[in-house]
Protein backbone atom coordinates (compact mmCIF):
# COMPACT_ATOMS: atom_id res chain seq x y z
CA UNK A 1 0.00 0.00 0.00
CA UNK A 2 2.89 2.19 0.80
CA UNK A 3 4.65 1.29 -2.65
CA UNK A 4 1.37 2.08 -4.28
CA UNK A 5 -0.03 5.08 -2.73
CA UNK A 6 4.44 7.19 -2.97
CA UNK A 7 4.01 5.75 -6.66
CA UNK A 8 0.56 7.11 -7.30
CA UNK A 9 1.85 10.54 -5.73
CA UNK A 10 5.18 11.07 -8.19
CA UNK A 11 3.43 9.86 -11.34
CA UNK A 12 0.03 12.06 -10.47
CA UNK A 13 2.26 15.69 -9.87
CA UNK A 14 4.05 14.19 -13.55
CA UNK A 15 0.65 13.53 -15.51
CA UNK A 16 -0.45 17.12 -14.24
CA UNK A 17 2.85 18.90 -14.62
CA UNK A 18 2.51 16.91 -18.53
CA UNK A 19 -0.95 19.32 -18.52
CA UNK A 20 -2.23 17.31 -21.78
CA UNK A 21 -4.93 15.36 -19.28
CA UNK A 22 -5.94 18.64 -17.61
CA UNK A 23 -6.65 20.06 -20.65
CA UNK A 24 -8.79 16.88 -22.43
CA UNK A 25 -10.22 15.26 -19.13
CA UNK A 26 -10.84 18.46 -17.13
CA UNK A 27 -11.27 21.88 -18.85
CA UNK A 28 -12.78 20.41 -22.00
CA UNK A 29 -15.69 18.64 -20.50
CA UNK A 30 -15.90 22.09 -19.01
CA UNK A 31 -16.55 24.36 -21.88
CA UNK A 32 -18.27 21.89 -23.33
CA UNK A 33 -20.56 22.29 -20.59
CA UNK A 34 -20.74 25.91 -21.09
CA UNK A 35 -21.53 25.70 -24.60
CA UNK A 36 -24.13 23.67 -24.59
CA UNK A 37 -25.75 25.49 -21.18
CA UNK A 38 -25.71 28.68 -23.53
CA UNK A 39 -27.26 27.50 -26.37
CA UNK A 40 -29.69 25.25 -24.61
CA UNK A 41 -30.37 26.59 -21.50
CA UNK A 42 -32.70 25.25 -19.41
CA UNK A 43 -35.35 24.18 -22.41
CA UNK A 44 -36.96 21.14 -21.78
CA UNK A 45 -35.17 18.21 -24.34
CA UNK A 46 -38.44 18.28 -26.21
CA UNK A 47 -41.54 19.62 -26.34
CA UNK A 48 -43.33 18.37 -22.59
CA UNK A 49 -40.28 16.81 -21.74
CA UNK A 50 -40.05 16.68 -17.97
CA UNK A 51 -36.25 17.13 -17.75
CA UNK A 52 -34.02 19.92 -19.76
CA UNK A 53 -31.96 19.19 -22.61
CA UNK A 54 -29.12 19.55 -20.11
CA UNK A 55 -30.40 17.66 -17.72
CA UNK A 56 -30.53 14.79 -20.61
CA UNK A 57 -26.82 15.38 -21.92
CA UNK A 58 -25.20 15.48 -18.62
CA UNK A 59 -24.11 11.87 -19.15
CA UNK A 60 -22.65 12.68 -21.82
CA UNK A 61 -20.27 15.37 -20.76
CA UNK A 62 -19.00 13.12 -17.60
CA UNK A 63 -17.81 10.67 -20.27
CA UNK A 64 -15.43 13.19 -22.28
CA UNK A 65 -12.87 13.08 -19.14
CA UNK A 66 -13.60 9.39 -19.70
CA UNK A 67 -13.01 9.18 -22.74
CA UNK A 68 -9.28 11.46 -22.81
CA UNK A 69 -8.19 9.20 -20.11
CA UNK A 70 -8.94 5.77 -21.44
CA UNK A 71 -8.47 6.01 -24.73
CA UNK A 72 -5.58 8.79 -24.79
CA UNK A 73 -3.79 9.46 -21.75
CA UNK A 74 -3.93 6.00 -19.99
CA UNK A 75 -2.42 3.86 -23.13
CA UNK A 76 0.10 6.66 -24.45
CA UNK A 77 1.41 6.92 -20.79
CA UNK A 78 2.24 3.04 -20.42
CA UNK A 79 3.11 3.01 -24.07
CA UNK A 80 5.99 5.82 -24.00
CA UNK A 81 7.08 4.59 -20.84
CA UNK A 82 7.82 1.32 -22.49
CA UNK A 83 9.48 3.34 -25.95
CA UNK A 84 11.89 5.52 -23.18
CA UNK A 85 12.43 1.97 -21.67
CA UNK A 86 11.64 3.32 -18.31
CA UNK A 87 9.69 -0.41 -18.32
CA UNK A 88 12.76 -1.39 -18.57
CA UNK A 89 14.49 0.25 -15.87
CA UNK A 90 11.06 -1.09 -13.45
CA UNK A 91 11.94 -4.37 -14.66
CA UNK A 92 14.72 -4.69 -12.30
CA UNK A 93 13.11 -4.19 -9.63
CA UNK A 94 10.04 -5.80 -7.66
CA UNK A 95 7.21 -3.74 -9.16
CA UNK A 96 4.67 -5.97 -10.29
CA UNK A 97 2.91 -5.24 -13.64
CA UNK A 98 -0.45 -4.96 -11.68
CA UNK A 99 1.16 -2.52 -9.48
CA UNK A 100 2.15 -0.39 -12.48
CA UNK A 101 -0.99 -0.52 -14.51
CA UNK A 102 -3.41 0.00 -10.97
CA UNK A 103 -1.40 3.34 -10.25
CA UNK A 104 -2.10 4.77 -13.88
CA UNK A 105 -5.32 3.50 -13.84
CA UNK A 106 -6.03 5.42 -10.54
CA UNK A 107 -5.18 8.76 -11.54
CA UNK A 108 -7.65 8.53 -14.71
CA UNK A 109 -10.35 7.66 -12.46
CA UNK A 110 -9.39 10.74 -10.41
CA UNK A 111 -9.31 12.76 -13.52
CA UNK A 112 -12.94 11.79 -14.09
CA UNK A 113 -14.18 12.06 -10.53
CA UNK A 114 -12.41 15.65 -10.82
CA UNK A 115 -14.38 16.52 -13.90
CA UNK A 116 -18.06 15.43 -12.69
CA UNK A 117 -16.94 17.27 -9.10
CA UNK A 118 -16.69 20.80 -11.17
CA UNK A 119 -19.40 19.97 -13.99
CA UNK A 120 -22.34 19.05 -11.79
CA UNK A 121 -22.08 22.06 -9.73
CA UNK A 122 -21.90 24.37 -12.29
CA UNK A 123 -24.59 22.95 -14.16
CA UNK A 124 -26.75 22.95 -10.88
CA UNK A 125 -26.09 26.50 -10.08
CA UNK A 126 -26.02 27.88 -14.08
CA UNK A 127 -29.03 25.95 -15.44
CA UNK A 128 -30.78 24.24 -12.89
CA UNK A 129 -29.81 20.61 -13.52
CA UNK A 130 -31.23 18.63 -11.18
CA UNK A 131 -31.18 14.11 -10.91
CA UNK A 132 -34.31 13.59 -12.03
CA UNK A 133 -33.61 9.57 -11.60
CA UNK A 134 -31.52 7.84 -9.37
CA UNK A 135 -27.85 9.18 -8.36
CA UNK A 136 -26.75 5.88 -6.94
CA UNK A 137 -27.73 3.85 -10.11
CA UNK A 138 -26.02 6.80 -11.85
CA UNK A 139 -22.68 6.69 -9.75
CA UNK A 140 -23.14 2.65 -10.39
CA UNK A 141 -23.62 3.16 -14.41
CA UNK A 142 -20.66 5.49 -14.11
CA UNK A 143 -18.16 3.72 -12.53
CA UNK A 144 -19.01 0.78 -14.93
CA UNK A 145 -18.41 2.74 -18.14
CA UNK A 146 -15.24 4.49 -16.47
CA UNK A 147 -13.99 1.11 -15.45
CA UNK A 148 -14.67 -1.03 -18.81
CA UNK A 149 -12.98 2.04 -21.28
CA UNK A 150 -9.85 2.50 -18.76
CA UNK A 151 -9.34 -1.16 -19.24
CA UNK A 152 -9.32 -0.82 -22.85
CA UNK A 153 -7.11 1.00 -22.33
CA UNK A 154 -4.57 -0.89 -20.04
CA UNK A 155 -4.70 -3.37 -22.64
CA UNK A 156 -3.82 -0.97 -25.69
CA UNK A 157 -1.05 0.54 -23.59
CA UNK A 158 0.08 -2.79 -21.91
CA UNK A 159 0.62 -4.34 -25.46
CA UNK A 160 1.11 -1.99 -28.23
CA UNK A 161 4.89 -1.84 -28.96
CA UNK A 162 6.01 1.18 -29.08
CA UNK A 163 4.32 4.90 -28.08
CA UNK A 164 3.70 5.34 -32.00
CA UNK A 165 1.41 1.75 -32.38
CA UNK A 166 -0.28 2.69 -28.71
CA UNK A 167 -1.35 6.60 -30.23
CA UNK A 168 -2.37 5.07 -33.53
CA UNK A 169 -4.89 2.53 -32.04
CA UNK A 170 -6.05 5.00 -29.20
CA UNK A 171 -7.02 7.87 -32.26
CA UNK A 172 -8.97 4.95 -33.66
CA UNK A 173 -10.98 4.06 -30.14
CA UNK A 174 -10.86 7.35 -29.19
CA UNK A 175 -12.23 10.08 -31.73
CA UNK A 176 -15.29 7.90 -33.01
CA UNK A 177 -16.01 7.52 -29.97
CA UNK A 178 -15.79 10.59 -28.91
CA UNK A 179 -17.98 12.16 -31.52
CA UNK A 180 -20.07 9.50 -32.54
CA UNK A 181 -21.19 7.88 -29.20
CA UNK A 182 -22.68 11.09 -28.22
CA UNK A 183 -20.01 12.28 -25.70
CA UNK A 184 -19.48 15.82 -27.63
CA UNK A 185 -22.85 14.96 -30.44
CA UNK A 186 -25.52 14.77 -28.37
CA UNK A 187 -27.20 11.32 -29.41
CA UNK A 188 -30.68 12.99 -29.81
CA UNK A 189 -29.65 15.10 -32.87
CA UNK A 190 -28.09 12.39 -34.75
CA UNK A 191 -30.71 11.15 -37.43
CA UNK A 192 -32.01 7.55 -37.14
CA UNK A 193 -29.43 5.80 -39.55
CA UNK A 194 -26.37 6.98 -37.79
CA UNK A 195 -28.01 6.18 -34.39
CA UNK A 196 -28.62 2.49 -35.08
CA UNK A 197 -24.63 2.11 -36.36
CA UNK A 198 -23.31 3.89 -33.55
CA UNK A 199 -24.96 2.07 -31.05
CA UNK A 200 -22.66 -0.33 -31.56
CA UNK A 201 -20.21 1.60 -29.37
CA UNK A 202 -19.18 0.37 -26.16
CA UNK A 203 -19.57 3.80 -24.70
CA UNK A 204 -22.76 4.51 -26.62
CA UNK A 205 -24.23 1.73 -24.17
CA UNK A 206 -22.43 3.18 -21.11
CA UNK A 207 -23.98 6.44 -21.95
CA UNK A 208 -27.43 5.01 -22.37
CA UNK A 209 -27.33 3.28 -19.04
CA UNK A 210 -26.06 6.71 -17.22
CA UNK A 211 -28.54 8.66 -19.22
CA UNK A 212 -31.15 6.34 -18.24
CA UNK A 213 -30.39 6.36 -14.44
CA UNK A 214 -29.95 9.98 -14.23
CA UNK A 215 -32.93 10.58 -16.14
CA UNK A 216 -35.07 7.87 -14.04
CA UNK A 217 -36.29 6.63 -17.08
CA UNK A 218 -37.70 3.17 -17.67
CA UNK A 219 -34.94 1.00 -18.90
CA UNK A 220 -36.11 -2.78 -20.47
CA UNK A 221 -32.59 -3.70 -20.99
CA UNK A 222 -30.24 -2.54 -17.93
CA UNK A 223 -28.57 -6.03 -17.77
CA UNK A 224 -27.17 -6.01 -21.73
CA UNK A 225 -24.92 -2.71 -21.60
CA UNK A 226 -24.21 -3.91 -17.92
CA UNK A 227 -23.02 -7.18 -18.60
CA UNK A 228 -21.34 -5.85 -22.06
CA UNK A 229 -19.42 -3.29 -20.10
CA UNK A 230 -18.25 -5.90 -17.27
CA UNK A 231 -17.03 -8.75 -19.67
CA UNK A 232 -14.83 -5.92 -21.60
CA UNK A 233 -13.40 -5.09 -18.38
CA UNK A 234 -12.56 -8.39 -17.41
CA UNK A 235 -11.04 -9.29 -21.05
CA UNK A 236 -9.24 -6.28 -21.78
CA UNK A 237 -7.87 -5.98 -17.84
CA UNK A 238 -7.03 -9.61 -18.00
CA UNK A 239 -5.32 -9.20 -21.37
CA UNK A 240 -3.12 -6.14 -20.12
CA UNK A 241 -1.40 -8.19 -17.19
CA UNK A 242 -1.45 -11.53 -19.31
CA UNK A 243 0.71 -9.95 -21.90
CA UNK A 244 2.03 -7.06 -20.31
CA UNK A 245 5.12 -6.28 -22.07
CA UNK A 246 8.49 -4.20 -20.13
CA UNK A 247 9.86 -3.52 -23.74
CA UNK B 1 43.72 -20.10 2.87
CA UNK B 2 40.31 -19.88 4.37
CA UNK B 3 38.86 -20.34 0.89
CA UNK B 4 39.21 -24.27 2.15
CA UNK B 5 37.19 -23.84 5.27
CA UNK B 6 34.82 -21.12 4.22
CA UNK B 7 32.49 -22.38 1.76
CA UNK B 8 32.28 -19.73 -0.99
CA UNK B 9 28.53 -17.96 -2.31
CA UNK B 10 28.68 -17.38 -5.74
CA UNK B 11 26.53 -13.80 -6.55
CA UNK B 12 26.36 -14.43 -10.13
CA UNK B 13 26.90 -17.72 -11.81
CA UNK B 14 26.84 -18.50 -15.39
CA UNK B 15 27.00 -21.71 -17.14
CA UNK B 16 27.45 -21.46 -21.03
CA UNK B 17 25.60 -18.61 -21.59
CA UNK B 18 24.96 -18.25 -25.45
CA UNK B 19 22.97 -15.77 -27.61
CA UNK B 20 23.22 -14.77 -31.11
CA UNK B 21 21.14 -11.74 -33.07
CA UNK B 22 19.93 -13.04 -36.55
CA UNK B 23 22.25 -15.79 -36.85
CA UNK B 24 25.10 -13.66 -35.44
CA UNK B 25 26.48 -15.31 -32.46
CA UNK B 26 26.84 -12.13 -29.45
CA UNK B 27 27.62 -14.43 -26.27
CA UNK B 28 28.83 -18.03 -26.79
CA UNK B 29 29.45 -20.16 -23.84
CA UNK B 30 30.47 -18.01 -21.52
CA UNK B 31 30.53 -19.12 -17.88
CA UNK B 32 31.16 -16.76 -15.05
CA UNK B 33 31.19 -17.20 -11.27
CA UNK B 34 31.06 -13.67 -8.77
CA UNK B 35 32.25 -14.43 -5.68
CA UNK B 36 30.21 -12.97 -2.82
CA UNK B 37 31.81 -9.72 -1.83
CA UNK B 38 33.96 -9.13 -4.79
CA UNK B 39 34.30 -6.67 -7.55
CA UNK B 40 34.00 -8.29 -10.91
CA UNK B 41 35.14 -6.49 -13.77
CA UNK B 42 33.61 -7.53 -17.20
CA UNK B 43 35.92 -5.88 -20.16
CA UNK B 44 35.41 -5.95 -23.89
CA UNK B 45 35.29 -3.93 -27.05
CA UNK B 46 31.97 -2.03 -27.77
CA UNK B 47 29.75 -4.73 -29.24
CA UNK B 48 31.74 -7.33 -27.98
CA UNK B 49 28.99 -8.45 -26.00
CA UNK B 50 29.38 -6.91 -22.18
CA UNK B 51 25.79 -5.82 -22.05
CA UNK B 52 23.91 -8.91 -23.55
CA UNK B 53 25.72 -10.69 -20.96
CA UNK B 54 24.40 -8.32 -18.23
CA UNK B 55 20.54 -8.09 -20.25
CA UNK B 56 20.57 -12.54 -20.26
CA UNK B 57 21.90 -12.38 -16.22
CA UNK B 58 19.21 -10.30 -15.75
CA UNK B 59 16.36 -12.00 -17.62
CA UNK B 60 15.94 -8.98 -19.68
CA UNK B 61 16.85 -10.97 -22.78
CA UNK B 62 16.77 -14.77 -22.88
CA UNK B 63 19.69 -16.26 -23.73
CA UNK B 64 19.49 -19.21 -26.22
CA UNK B 65 21.26 -21.48 -24.20
CA UNK B 66 23.07 -22.01 -20.78
CA UNK B 67 21.98 -21.17 -17.27
CA UNK B 68 22.24 -17.92 -15.35
CA UNK B 69 21.85 -17.62 -11.24
CA UNK B 70 21.20 -14.29 -9.37
CA UNK B 71 22.00 -14.66 -5.53
CA UNK B 72 21.14 -18.39 -6.63
CA UNK B 73 18.08 -17.78 -7.81
CA UNK B 74 16.81 -17.20 -11.86
CA UNK B 75 16.25 -13.55 -11.90
CA UNK B 76 13.22 -13.86 -14.76
CA UNK B 77 11.31 -16.82 -12.56
CA UNK B 78 11.83 -14.86 -9.16
CA UNK B 79 11.96 -11.44 -10.33
CA UNK B 80 10.26 -9.80 -7.60
CA UNK B 81 12.76 -11.54 -5.12
CA UNK B 82 15.61 -11.20 -6.63
CA UNK B 83 15.30 -7.58 -7.16
CA UNK B 84 14.84 -7.01 -3.73
CA UNK B 85 18.41 -7.53 -2.96
CA UNK B 86 19.92 -6.55 -6.63
CA UNK B 87 20.86 -3.14 -7.43
CA UNK B 88 20.97 -2.23 -11.68
CA UNK B 89 22.40 0.37 -13.58
CA UNK B 90 21.62 0.10 -17.59
CA UNK B 91 23.85 1.85 -20.07
CA UNK B 92 21.26 3.93 -21.32
CA UNK B 93 19.02 4.82 -18.02
CA UNK B 94 16.21 6.95 -18.94
CA UNK B 95 13.31 8.71 -16.73
CA UNK B 96 10.12 10.36 -17.14
CA UNK B 97 10.57 13.39 -19.19
CA UNK B 98 9.65 16.18 -16.38
CA UNK B 99 10.35 14.16 -13.45
CA UNK B 100 12.59 15.89 -10.53
CA UNK B 101 15.65 14.10 -8.71
CA UNK B 102 14.16 13.59 -5.55
CA UNK B 103 10.94 11.95 -7.08
CA UNK B 104 13.14 9.96 -9.24
CA UNK B 105 14.70 9.04 -5.85
CA UNK B 106 11.17 8.30 -3.92
CA UNK B 107 9.39 6.47 -6.59
CA UNK B 108 12.46 4.51 -7.16
CA UNK B 109 12.96 3.83 -3.19
CA UNK B 110 9.37 3.13 -2.25
CA UNK B 111 9.47 -0.17 -4.51
CA UNK B 112 11.55 -2.15 -1.62
CA UNK B 113 11.33 -3.21 1.39
CA UNK B 114 14.19 -1.69 2.93
CA UNK B 115 15.40 0.89 1.14
CA UNK B 116 18.76 3.61 1.76
CA UNK B 117 18.32 6.55 2.94
CA UNK B 118 18.60 8.64 -0.82
CA UNK B 119 19.26 11.77 0.42
CA UNK B 120 22.00 10.81 1.76
CA UNK B 121 23.14 8.85 -1.00
CA UNK B 122 22.53 12.02 -2.73
CA UNK B 123 24.91 13.69 -0.47
CA UNK B 124 27.69 11.33 -0.69
CA UNK B 125 27.88 10.96 -4.36
CA UNK B 126 27.99 14.82 -4.72
CA UNK B 127 24.56 15.67 -5.70
CA UNK B 128 22.87 16.26 -2.46
CA UNK B 129 22.08 20.06 -3.85
CA UNK B 130 20.50 18.86 -6.70
CA UNK B 131 17.43 16.99 -5.33
CA UNK B 132 15.04 19.56 -6.50
CA UNK B 133 16.38 20.11 -9.88
CA UNK B 134 14.65 18.40 -13.18
CA UNK B 135 16.72 15.27 -13.83
CA UNK B 136 16.54 16.17 -17.57
CA UNK B 137 18.91 19.45 -16.49
CA UNK B 138 21.63 17.76 -14.82
CA UNK B 139 24.76 17.36 -16.53
CA UNK B 140 25.91 14.07 -18.30
CA UNK B 141 28.29 12.94 -15.43
CA UNK B 142 25.60 14.08 -12.44
CA UNK B 143 23.10 11.86 -14.15
CA UNK B 144 25.38 9.03 -13.76
CA UNK B 145 25.85 9.78 -10.56
CA UNK B 146 22.40 9.65 -10.15
CA UNK B 147 21.62 6.31 -11.71
CA UNK B 148 24.57 5.02 -9.61
CA UNK B 149 22.41 6.09 -6.60
CA UNK B 150 19.09 4.59 -8.11
CA UNK B 151 20.70 1.40 -8.04
CA UNK B 152 21.88 1.37 -4.63
CA UNK B 153 18.50 2.63 -3.47
CA UNK B 154 17.51 -1.16 -2.93
CA UNK B 155 20.66 -1.52 0.20
CA UNK B 156 21.75 -4.37 -2.51
CA UNK B 157 23.75 -7.30 -1.72
CA UNK B 158 24.78 -7.03 -5.57
CA UNK B 159 25.24 -3.88 -8.18
CA UNK B 160 25.37 -4.04 -11.46
CA UNK B 161 26.85 -0.85 -12.71
CA UNK B 162 27.13 -0.88 -16.84
CA UNK B 163 29.77 1.81 -17.65
CA UNK B 164 29.53 2.99 -14.47
CA UNK B 165 31.76 5.88 -14.62
CA UNK B 166 31.58 6.83 -18.48
CA UNK B 167 31.42 11.29 -18.74
CA UNK B 168 32.53 11.50 -15.36
CA UNK B 169 35.67 13.73 -14.57
CA UNK B 170 38.65 12.73 -12.65
CA UNK B 171 37.34 13.83 -9.42
CA UNK B 172 33.99 12.31 -9.57
CA UNK B 173 36.00 9.16 -10.76
CA UNK B 174 37.80 8.86 -7.97
CA UNK B 175 34.95 9.91 -5.35
CA UNK B 176 32.93 6.85 -7.18
CA UNK B 177 35.59 4.36 -6.75
CA UNK B 178 36.59 5.49 -3.15
CA UNK B 179 32.43 4.90 -2.48
CA UNK B 180 32.34 1.70 -4.50
CA UNK B 181 35.50 0.70 -2.43
CA UNK B 182 33.31 1.51 1.07
CA UNK B 183 30.69 -0.38 -0.21
CA UNK B 184 32.46 -3.73 -0.75
CA UNK B 185 34.42 -2.90 2.57
CA UNK B 186 30.80 -3.71 3.90
CA UNK B 187 30.17 -6.58 1.84
CA UNK B 188 28.82 -5.39 -1.35
CA UNK B 189 29.20 -7.48 -4.37
CA UNK B 190 29.81 -5.40 -7.42
CA UNK B 191 29.48 -6.71 -11.56
CA UNK B 192 30.53 -3.43 -13.45
CA UNK B 193 31.94 -3.42 -17.26
CA UNK B 194 34.47 -0.27 -17.60
CA UNK B 195 36.41 1.06 -20.84
CA UNK B 196 38.85 2.60 -18.29
CA UNK B 197 41.51 0.21 -17.16
CA UNK B 198 42.90 2.61 -14.30
CA UNK B 199 39.38 1.84 -12.71
CA UNK B 200 39.25 -1.64 -13.48
CA UNK B 201 42.97 -2.01 -11.98
CA UNK B 202 41.72 0.01 -8.78
CA UNK B 203 38.33 -2.01 -8.55
CA UNK B 204 38.14 -5.20 -9.75
CA UNK B 205 38.95 -8.69 -8.04
CA UNK B 206 38.70 -10.64 -11.13
CA UNK B 207 38.40 -9.74 -14.47
CA UNK B 208 36.88 -11.03 -18.04
CA UNK B 209 37.93 -10.21 -21.48
CA UNK B 210 35.23 -10.84 -24.02
CA UNK B 211 36.11 -10.51 -27.75
CA UNK B 212 33.13 -11.10 -29.75
CA UNK B 213 31.04 -12.67 -27.28
CA UNK B 214 33.71 -15.18 -25.98
CA UNK B 215 35.82 -15.06 -23.05
CA UNK B 216 39.32 -14.79 -23.41
CA UNK B 217 41.06 -13.99 -20.16
CA UNK B 218 39.13 -14.95 -17.08
CA UNK B 219 41.72 -14.39 -13.65
CA UNK B 220 43.00 -11.15 -11.58
CA UNK B 221 44.01 -8.37 -13.02
CA UNK B 222 47.93 -9.50 -12.31
CA UNK B 223 47.38 -12.82 -14.07
CA UNK B 224 46.57 -10.73 -17.24
CA UNK B 225 49.35 -8.68 -17.00
CA UNK B 226 51.60 -11.89 -16.74
CA UNK B 227 50.19 -14.38 -19.23
CA UNK B 228 50.01 -11.40 -21.70
CA UNK B 229 53.79 -10.23 -20.81
CA UNK B 230 52.73 -6.44 -20.32
CA UNK B 231 53.41 -4.24 -17.46
CA UNK B 232 50.37 -2.39 -17.95
CA UNK B 233 46.68 -3.83 -17.76
CA UNK B 234 45.91 -1.55 -20.65
CA UNK B 235 48.52 -3.69 -22.78
CA UNK B 236 47.92 -6.54 -21.75
CA UNK B 237 43.64 -5.80 -22.34
CA UNK B 238 44.48 -4.80 -25.93
CA UNK B 239 46.22 -7.90 -26.49
CA UNK B 240 44.03 -10.08 -25.66
CA UNK B 241 41.02 -7.70 -27.02
CA UNK B 242 43.08 -8.12 -30.02
CA UNK B 243 42.99 -4.46 -30.42
CA UNK B 244 46.99 -3.67 -30.56
CA UNK B 245 47.22 -0.48 -31.36
CA UNK B 246 50.08 0.82 -33.99
CA UNK B 247 52.91 1.48 -32.59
Amino acid sequence: MRTFFSLLKTELKLNIRNMNMVIFAVIMPVVVLVILGFIYQTKPAFPGAEYTFLEQSMSAVCTISICAGGLMGLPLVVAGYRERKILKRFRVTPISPVMLLGVEFTIYVLYAAVSMALVFPMAAVFWGVRIPGSPAAFLGSWLLTLVSTLSIGMMVGGIAKNEKMASVIACLLYFPMLIFSGATLPFEVMPEMMQKIVALFPLTQGIQLMKAAFLGMHTESVWVPAAVMGIVTILCAGAAVKFFKWE
Amino acid sequence: MSETIKKIEEAVLTKGLTKSYQGRTVLKDLNLSVKAGTVFGLLGANGAGKSTTIECILGTKQAEGGTALVLGRDAKKDRRTVFQKVGVQFQEGDYQPEIRVSELCEETACLYERPADWRKLCERFGIGDKTGHAVKSLSGGERQRLFIVLALLPNPKLVFLDELTTGLDARARRTVWKILEDLKGEGLTIFLTSHFMDEVEALCDEICILRKGEAVFYGTVEQAKSQSGCERLEDAYLKFADEEVVA
